[in-house]
């Protein structure tokens, strides 16, 4: 069952003058057909200014169409009584772990969306003591997120979507801001999730390293999707990657250098123990 | 220099002061802030710093943290002292030239003094020991009633909350932001105040507009998670009173009772 479906998407930013008359109209989004099923773990590639951020914004219905359908989880996005059961069902997570988290203790600020929708007191201090466990951050829950790494803070950002109990977490580049560590942990935390609580994960990022576990790929362009497959797949064609001005992974890289070099090594390599394991049968 | 504010700032420990609920703390700072201004004998100054002095204990804050309160505000406390000193008129006490003190130019002095210290720790005090969710929640139940007469209690209250949570955040950004300044040769030290003021300008301008930035991206952070206004939405740490709170208001109903005998009597 496909939890996020998009139909001829297009988004306008639509920027007027100081009298109100339209100075210039940006297409962000341009058409997209888009169809993630449940449970997948998805990721989201295009250099800055490609619309992958607008188009997050669209499953949260921070921005609403201007032409053509979104649904998500069944429920289009344009009905706007609909709205709260979406933002529920679809959880998300900015770039910014600072501005994004609203209490002072971690707690408190993962019980913020459960007291939005109104959930009894008691049911509350379970959930947050079960997403609290799910992004392994129980040793925090009486500190101040001020006194978190990034990487800390931005898992208690995932744990204040959990707590919702969302179908799906957008994740929009949630690691720009953090150091290695900090992405690591990240990425390892909704890796398992996906895995262990079969939560859809849709991670936009613009770090290849991130994708090469994903299930799917959508590689976005001026406001259009470009590519979309297997992380195997689309890292097969570089060379379509580097006109879309998007890197690959540098082992892939290296196995495609190799390769062109008169190797026998196949496409889409995408861990350093596959290629290792690859070189040693050639010898 | 930025670092040391503490105004706002909560500090963690596990104490029956930080665990009173936080209605008693506002309405105990207030009646605080009353008596600090009632008092005008040495009786009255004695209980009032013996009940201050029993409350740092109680709540295990080193006092180190109060004094640093009080660093932010030395230029009003010598205003303020200099004003009462000089320009209170009176029979002088002493004289030279043209500088007069009088006996009750001191007593002003002194008095205001000792207002403005214990006033910076008492509310000091609340903040450090309250978180400022629960404080904000304390304001939105205790001042619940002012909602019949249209006063958005519940938007001002979020607002202070995140105010609250943000004044670290922006001070660090400010020390930051300062420092790269400095790094490309600004100056923030030398010269008289309105050189000095001037100099802010190139600090203000981008924390202005990154803390409009970082608003606009908490909006939406919140939005996201289905924020919609005060109606309709449950609590976490619902405020209820318990034994200690009732206590805690006795002891204050005990002790403003007493601040305002010592006034009448002596």
């Amino acid at each position: 069952m496909s939890i996020i479906k998009a139909l001829k998407l297009t988004h306008e930013y639509i920027h007027r003058d100081d009298e109100g008359n339209v100075d210039s109209i940006e297409t962000a989004l341009d058409g997209v057909d888009l169809d993630i099923a449940e449970g997948d773990f998805i990721a989201i590639l295009g250099h800055n200014g490609s619309g992958k951020s607008t188009l997050a914004k669209h499953m949260n219905v921070i921005l609403s169409p201007s032409d053509g359908t979104m649904w998500v989880d069944g429920k289009d996005t344009k009905d706007e009584e609909k709205l709260w059961e979406i933002r529920q069902a679809a959880g998300m997570v900015f770039q910014n772990p600072d501005n994004q988290i609203i209490a002072g203790i971690v707690e408190e600020d993962i019980g913020f969306g459960p007291e939005n929708i109104g959930i009894p007191t008691s049911e509350i201090w379970t959930r947050v003591d079960n997403a609290l466990s799910a992004v392994h951050m129980e040793k925090y829950r009486n500190h101040s997120p001020n006194k978190l790494s990034g990487g800390q803070k931005q898992r208690v950002a995932i744990a204040g979507v959990i707590a919702m109990r969302p179908k799906c977490i957008i994740l929009d580049e949630p690691t720009a801001m953090l150091d290695p560590v900090g992405r690591r942990e990240v990425i390892d935390t909704i890796t398992e999730l996906n895995k262990k609580e079969g939560i859809t994960i849709i991670l936009i990022t613009h770090y290849m390293e991130e994708v090469v576990n994903a299930d799917k790929v959508f590689v976005m362009d001026h406001g259009k999707i470009v590519m979309q497959g297997t992380p195997r797949q689309i890292f097969s064609d570089i060379k379509t990657l580097k006109e879309h001005h998007l890197d690959v992974p540098q082992i892939t890289l290296l196995a495609h250098e190799l390769k062109e070099a008169g190797l026998n090594i196949p496409d889409g390599v995408l861990t350093e123990e596959e290629l290792l394991h690859i070189l040693c049968q050639l010898s | 220099m930025l670092r040391d504010i503490t105004i706002g700032q909560y500090y963690q420990a596990d104490s029956v002061i930080h665990e009173l609920d936080p209605r008693v703390k506002l309405l105990g700072t207030f009646a605080y802030v009353i008596s600090v201004f009632i008092f005008r004998n040495i009786p009255g100054f004695v209980l009032m710093t013996a009940f201050i002095v029993l409350c740092i204990a109680l709540s295990k804050v080193p006092f180190k943290y109060m004094v640093k309160g009080l660093k932010a505000i030395v230029l009003i406390l010598v205003l303020t002292g200099f004003v009462n000193l000089f320009l209170t008129p009176g029979a002088p006490v002493f004289e030279w030239k043209f500088i007069a003190i009088s006996k009750q130019g001191i007593y002003n002095t002194a008095y205001m003094m000792t207002r403005l210290i214990y006033l910076v720790i008492g509310t000091s005090l609340m903040t450090l020991t309250t978180t400022p969710t629960r404080l904000t929640d304390g304001m939105e139940t205790g001042l619940g009633f002012l909602n019949k007469i249209k006063v958005p209690v519940h938007e001002i209250s979020m607002m202070m909350s995140i105010a609250l949570r943000f004044i670290p955040i922006l001070i660090e950004e400010a020390d930051k932001i300062m420092k790269a300044q400095m790094a490309r040769g600004a100056d923030f030290e030398s010269g008289n105040i309105i050189k000095k003021a001037k100099s802010m300008v190139p600090l203000l301008v981008p924390l202005f507009v990154s803390a409009w930035r970082r608003a606009g991206d908490l909006a939406m952070a919140m939005e996201a998670r289905c924020y919609n206004g005060g109606e309709g939405r449950t609590r976490m740490k619902p405020l209820r009173y318990c034994a200690r709170d009732r206590i805690a208001y006795l002891i204050l109903l005990a002790y403003m009772a007493l601040m305002i005998v010592l006034r009448v009597l002596f």
